[in-house]
């Protein structure tokens, strides 16, 4: 669960001047206007990658608890940072299987809930805790998606997906022969409200409501995998691969594009015809109404009408595209960068970014904090860049 | 969970020469089989092997699927996808190799043996076995020898997605496998994420290659290929005007026949009637019934051929006196048995006719006849096929999951001992296939489709 709530909110207003000043942007037209930008920007990058500790080039999913506390997913094991660093758990403290697919957090009891790929897992008092299939209720062991939704804990499972009440002990199982899914194969879940979401390969996305056991499909209207008939008519595909709710807003990650539902209509993006770097989406995470995507071609973030896309350059360099509607894009480069392009995981809140790729973990620092200079565009092949992954310990500790 | 684990390791030397002239890549001229595939490259093909970018019209659109078939014809879609390949932006091609190994692994997903296609599962094994073995027999001293993960499947749900994982957990540089849609379905999910590259040899779930993992190649000609086949053949050859659709009440049942039934609708002839049995039914009144009512003069069946053979010889015992389609599974015996008298005039799309005679198919036949005692069928040879293409794979790239992937992910086209082969933007073989009739007991095969490619193409040395 991410902090939804924080005494520092984010103002629109003030956080846009300090876009302003701390990234010295530099509009590429005169029509460009930074200060009409309606959710903050990432000015620096500081990344942990093998050489700063990671076990593993690949990072899955990172989380940055209630307490402060960072828990980032990889390949080789689950990681958790406090004001010491960064500590390990591995199968020997008793996860279940060392790839990390997706963590969530019980607000409830700070327990941490943790989807691998053989098993669901429970760190709660330093101590972890297995579900298997085959010794638990737990629909499939590779465990995709999970998120915690009052007293429940729900897994997005290859076979369907799990409901457990942590209160009773007692697991629900819900696929083909007894929900609306078209097919039994989950990716993700995300509690909305009185609602949970379910996102479906191959069967869209599945609203259900448990108080009232009803289930409602949300599914490709052109219902063909070969194209997008017409835009903005539903879900661009019914292939899910991540989904995610919050503020009333539900966005939905293909990899043939990207949705987003705000209750009443549907907008929808594919790349090359619209801001959208690639159809290759493969998270999201929303905080209020502004979705952050993990796509191969590096993160992006809208609101559904003002994008800002971060890149990394084929040497290396940070690149940032602002599209705004109606308005030339401005290109900048930035001196820090992603730890790659390849984007699998991010949680965001008011102040800080933390991005899981495929090459290391990132910490985006946002517009609201100090950043760095960033240059214009056309200045791009003579601008001198440092590209540095610097300063990795000088995060100040949560 | 039933989870049977075994390893072959393949150390021993092999009595079988290794023929590998007979499955190079194209830029090796190799003769041309009798089974030429017609495909139709656009001219924007012949542009990529002068060295130019790939242009925005790269592959064959819809699997090659003829224009009346494909949906909302006439209208220009917002956004086509497949125009060109999905690349895999991720690290890795430049990881150093994995140290001390001590040989390439690659992985076998099979079928439960118990289970329904428990037998063509054997069968690919033997395939993959075969092709392992030739490559032990011809392995240099300074090359490290393979060694075959071999893992079934379970009945029970989402079982290759766990099995993948321990794929992933051996270390596996690749994998093969497998028959059941579902099964490889929740395998590919899974190979995204493990990043280890699958060649499918024997699904012909249309929607396996259209999820948009960039980690699979299918050699396997899908039921796609089939419908439209069989589609333009009930409608514009025969002039059926009443096709019933008679399948297994099952996921491969549905979207086995699900692009035949948008096919003949496409073609002004919607289904008569699409009714469903389940798997063993012996008790057809219903279904016959409704297709005797709806006066069909085309049945097309999907499902096990000895399920369909019970459904064949039941309608025609009821007189219907519909012309009789079907998918290239009827082929097998267990067709027949059940059908007797019932399966003359069966027609059936095929992948090619298994009696042709051109060199590589008939050295393949002879080396498989002589490690296993019988002649391969189609699942043996795609199984043999996929292995030689892992094998190669490997070979040419050395033991780096990423390297291989780049390098079968752009493949366009292979030359194996079922045919030639041509990969459009899904990684999926889209060569036509043959079509086959039952007539006095015996199967008989159309000539093959005509080929036609560039001539970029031809002189390249593909047949």
């Amino acid at each position: 669960m991410k902090t939804t709530s924080h005494p520092n909110r984010f103002s629109r207003h003030t956080a846009n001047l300090a876009a302003v000043v701390a990234l010295g942007l530099v509009p590429s037209a005169p029509s460009a206007d930074p200060e009409t930008l309606p959710f903050p920007v990432i000015t620096r990058f500081e990344n942990f990658r093998m050489e700063q500790g990671m076990p593993s080039h690949k990072i899955h999913s990172v989380l940055k608890a209630s307490d402060g506390r960072l828990w980032v997913g990889t390949w080789e094991g689950l990681l958790v940072r406090d004001s010491k660093g960064f500590h390990p758990i591995t199968t020997a403290d008793g996860l279940s299987h060392k790839m990390i697919l997706g963590l969530a957090e019980d607000p409830t009891t700070g327990d941490i809930w943790v989807g691998t790929m053989r098993g669901l897992n429970r760190v709660s008092g330093g101590k972890v805790k297995a579900y298997l299939q085959t010794d638990s209720g737990l629909p499939n062991n590779v465990v995709y998606g999970v998120d915690v939704v009052g007293d429940h804990v729900w897994v997005a499972t290859a076979a369907g997906t799990g409901d457990l009440n942590t209160r009773t002990g007692v697991w629900q199982i819900y696929d083909h022969n007894n929900a609306v899914m078209h097919e039994p194969w989950c990716y993700s879940i995300k509690g909305a409200g009185s609602v949970v979401y379910i996102g479906v390969w191959g069967g869209g996305i599945v609203e259900h409501d448990p108080s009232r056991g009803t289930f409602k499909e949300y599914r490709d209207p052109d219902a063909d995998f070969h194209y997008d008939l017409v835009p903005d008519d539903g879900p661009v595909n019914d292939i899910t691969s991540w989904l995610t709710w919050d503020d009333g807003v539900l966005w939905q990650c293909t990899y043939f594009g990207f949705s987003r539902f705000d209750g009443r209509r549907w907008r929808t993006w594919v790349e090359s015809k619209s801001p959208l770097p690639s159809n290759f989406t493969q998270f999201v995470w929303s905080h209020r109404k502004v979705a952050w995507i993990g796509t191969d071609k590096g993160l992006s973030t809208t609101d559904g009408e003002t994008w800002v896309n971060y890149s990394v350059s084929d040497k290396g360099t940070g690149l940032m595209e602002i599209h705004r509607p109606s308005q030339p894009v401005e290109k900048h480069t930035t001196d820090t960068a992603l730890a790659h392009g390849f984007v699998l995981g991010v949680w965001v809140d008011d102040q800080e970014a933390w991005i899981a790729t495929s090459d290391g973990l990132s910490h985006g620092l946002l517009s609201a904090a100090p950043g760095r200079r960033m240059a214009a565009h056309p200045t791009l092949p003579n601008t001198p860049k440092t590209s540095t992954d610097s300063h990795p310990n000088n995060i100040t500790a949560p | 969970m039933i989870r049977l684990l075994s390893r072959c390791l393949l150390l021993a030397a092999s009595s079988f020469t290794l023929l590998g002239a007979s499955y190079e890549r194209k830029e090796s001229p190799t003769p041309r089989t009798t089974e030429a595939p017609a495909v139709t490259l656009p001219a924007a093909d012949a542009e990529r092997d002068t060295g130019a970018p790939p242009p925005v019209s790269s592959y064959p659109y819809y699997a090659n699927t003829p224009d009346e078939l494909i949906p909302f014809r006439g209208v220009e879609p917002y956004f086509r996808y497949w125009k060109q390949r999905l690349p895999f932006r991720g690290p890795g091609p430049d990881f150093p190799d994995p140290p001390n190994l001590k040989t390439l692994r690659i992985g076998l997903l099979s079928p439960n043996r118990l289970g329904p296609e428990g037998p063509r599962g054997e069968r690919t094994k033997q395939g993959v076995l075969l092709a392992f073995e030739e490559e032990e027999a011809g392995r240099r001293p300074d090359q490290l020898p393979f060694e075959i993960v071999y893992k079934e499947d379970s009945p029970q749900w989402g079982s290759a997605a766990n099995i993948a994982v321990e794929f992933k957990d051996d270390e596996v540089l690749g994998f093969l496998g497998t028959i059941d849609g579902d099964a490889t379905h929740v395998a590919l999910r899974v190979a995204l994420k493990i990043e280890t590259y699958m060649i499918n040899t024997s699904d012909p779930d249309p929607t396996l290659t259209e999820t948009q993992i960039p980690w699979l190649t299918r050699i396997f000609p899908d039921d796609r290929q089939q419908c439209f086949r069989l589609a333009l053949l009930a409608v514009k050859e025969r002039g059926c005007k009443r096709i019933a659709i008679l399948r297994e009440n099952s996921r491969p049942g549905r979207v086995g026949v699900m692009h035949f039934a948008h096919y003949i609708r496409r073609l002004g002839v919607p289904a008569a009637q699409h009714l469903n049995f389940k798997p063993g039914d012996t008790n057809l009144s219903v279904q016959i019934e409704a297709i005797r009512a709806s006066n069909a003069d085309a049945v097309l069946f999907y499902g096990q051929p000895e399920d369909v053979g019970r459904c064949a010889s039941q309608l025609r015992a009821a007189g219907v006196q519909a012309q009789f389609f079907g998918f290239d599974r009827l082929k097998e015996e267990g067709f027949l048995k059940n059908a007797g008298a019932a399966a003359e005039g069966m027609t059936i799309t095929y992948f090619f006719n298994p009696d042709r005679t051109d060199k590589p198919w008939v050295d393949f036949v002879g080396r498989f006849e002589k490690r296993f005692g019988r002649r391969p069928d189609i699942y043996a040879a795609y199984g043999y096929d996929g292995a030689r293409l892992m094998i190669e794979a490997v070979r040419a790239v050395g033991p780096n999951r990423y390297r291989i992937r780049n390098h079968l992910g752009a493949l366009e086209e292979w030359n194996g001992v079922t045919g030639h082969m041509i990969f459009d933007g899904r990684w999926d073989n889209i060569v036509p296939i043959s079509i086959a009739h039952h007539r006095s007991g015996h199967w008989e095969f159309d000539a093959p489709p005509e080929l036609k490619r560039s001539d970029q193409h031809a002189s390249a040395g593909s047949p």
